[in-house]
């Protein structure tokens, strides 16, 4: 794997107040050698799923779709030597059509749906393969004092042995992209983190979006 | 050919934001308190029941609200349980060691047990946070009655000035047998914790 002999520098994501606020404003260190292995968690296998929550296009089967557009995304996880990792565990959270969250603390003020949660869970499979349904989530203005609007997106934190990961899955096109301060810390990068769109003609969804991972650095592997 | 690329290893997916919405539905209460298997049971983990209390805080000095943190730490014997270590005798079967909780205020206190100290360290936790506003960051937390932090190596590579940024300091016991520690973590400017980078090292 790639090291260096200095560690990163941080940047502060434009137009972030939180990312100024919380952003560590020297260089990360280098682990010493002798410290290196202490810095990978090992998490323990554990399913903490209810049935069904894989479908986050319902509350629960047999009751009503939520609104706005059902999506299935799908793909692969691995490592970046392109070892599958299988038994991880995905957790994904994302707004509602309308750019709302169930949590308690979004005070945003949108449109709750009933039919949406927007909270699931699932285990890759023994080739590291995941799919989910869930509602095509709605962009909402993250600041509307200068009109800067979070585009849409999807949270998907990725827990699996060594690989940690915590990521969004953005949408192809979306005008609020460019102006999204994470997007542009990523750079040309940023284009690794949009679904790829793909048709779902045998599928209750809409529309597919093929989101592929791959867990960066030597945590992922355990030093393999 | 750009540094970050080395032939027939995949890009990695980017790392963002947890945002300020990591679902408290989430929460697992079994990785919240690690110093015991589970209420009910007399069998459980081995060692010094502990309480890490702190706060996490930003350039301004105020709480960091709705932080999502994970500890990682050797048992009482100073063994990880991680694969290279399957089958080790002093592996706690009680004890997996790894622990995640989320902050609603920044303030926080995490149940575990008082780590031992692994080959060539001193006792130390592993901290990882992730925040609205971040990416992950990692740091390591040590404890101020322990003679081996003068011989660590992650200590050691610190200038002096910061090494005290990183040791808790002990605050008693409480009733029920746990001794506590407290720090703060200070994510940015004055009084900076130091953080490490696991993606470059």
């Amino acid at each position: 794997m790639v090291t260096r002999d200095q560690g990163r520098l941080l940047q502060i994501g434009p137009t972030d107040n939180t990312s100024d606020q919380r952003t560590p404003r020297q260089r990360l260190r280098l682990i010493p050698e002798a410290a290196r292995a202490s810095f990978v968690p090992y998490a323990p296998a554990r399913a903490m799923i209810r049935p069904n929550e894989a479908d986050m296009t319902r509350i629960a089967p047999n009751r009503p779709r939520a609104q706005g557009q059902p999506i299935e995304v799908s793909g692969t996880l691995r490592s970046e030597t392109g070892r599958p990792v299988a038994g991880a565990l995905l957790e994904v959270w994302s707004a509602n059509s309308f750019g709302r969250y169930t949590h308690s603390e979004d005070g945003s003020g949108l449109q709750l749906d009933p039919n949406f949660l927007g909270l699931g869970r699932i285990i890759t499979d023994e080739a590291g393969r995941y799919a989910f349904w869930t509602i095509s989530p709605g962009a909402y203005l993250a600041r509307p004092d200068i009109g800067r609007w979070r585009p849409k997106h999807i949270h998907i934190s990725v827990t699996g042995g060594s690989s940690r990961l915590i990521t969004q899955m953005y949408f192809p096109r979306e005008e609020n992209n460019a102006s999204d301060p994470m997007a542009i810390l990523m750079g040309d990068a940023f284009v690794r983190n949009i679904g790829q769109e793909y048709d779902t003609p045998d599928r209750d969804v809409d529309q597919g979006y093929r989101f592929d991972i791959v867990v960066g650095g030597r945590n992922a592997t355990f030093f393999e | 050919m750009d540094a970050d690329v080395t032939p027939n290893i995949l890009p990695a997916t980017n790392e963002d934001t947890v945002g300020p919405y990591f679902p408290i539905y989430f929460e697992d209460p079994e990785l919240m308190d690690i110093s015991r298997l589970h209420h009910g049971l007399v069998v459980g983990p081995e060692g010094t029941p502990m309480i890490l209390r702190g706060r996490v805080l930003d350039r301004h000095k105020d709480l960091a609200n709705g932080v999502l943190l994970e500890f990682w730490q050797a048992n009482a014997k100073g063994v990880y349980d991680t694969p290279d270590n399957a089958g080790h005798p002093d592996l706690d079967p009680w004890f997996h060691g790894y622990g995640r909780i989320r902050t609603a205020s920044g303030a926080f206190e995490f149940k575990s047990i008082k780590p031992g100290a692994a080959v060539g360290r001193a006792p130390c936790m592993t901290l990882t946070i992730f925040s609205d506003g971040i990416s992950r960051i990692v740091t390591q937390l040590f404890f101020d009655d322990e003679p081996a932090n003068a011989a660590d190596p992650l200590l050691a590579s610190l200038p002096p000035e910061d090494q005290g940024k990183l040791i808790a300091r002990h605050d008693g016991r409480t009733r029920d047998g746990y001794e506590v520690y407290v720090i703060d973590i200070v994510m940015a400017g004055e009084g900076e914790t130091p953080f490490f980078d696991d993606l470059a090292s």
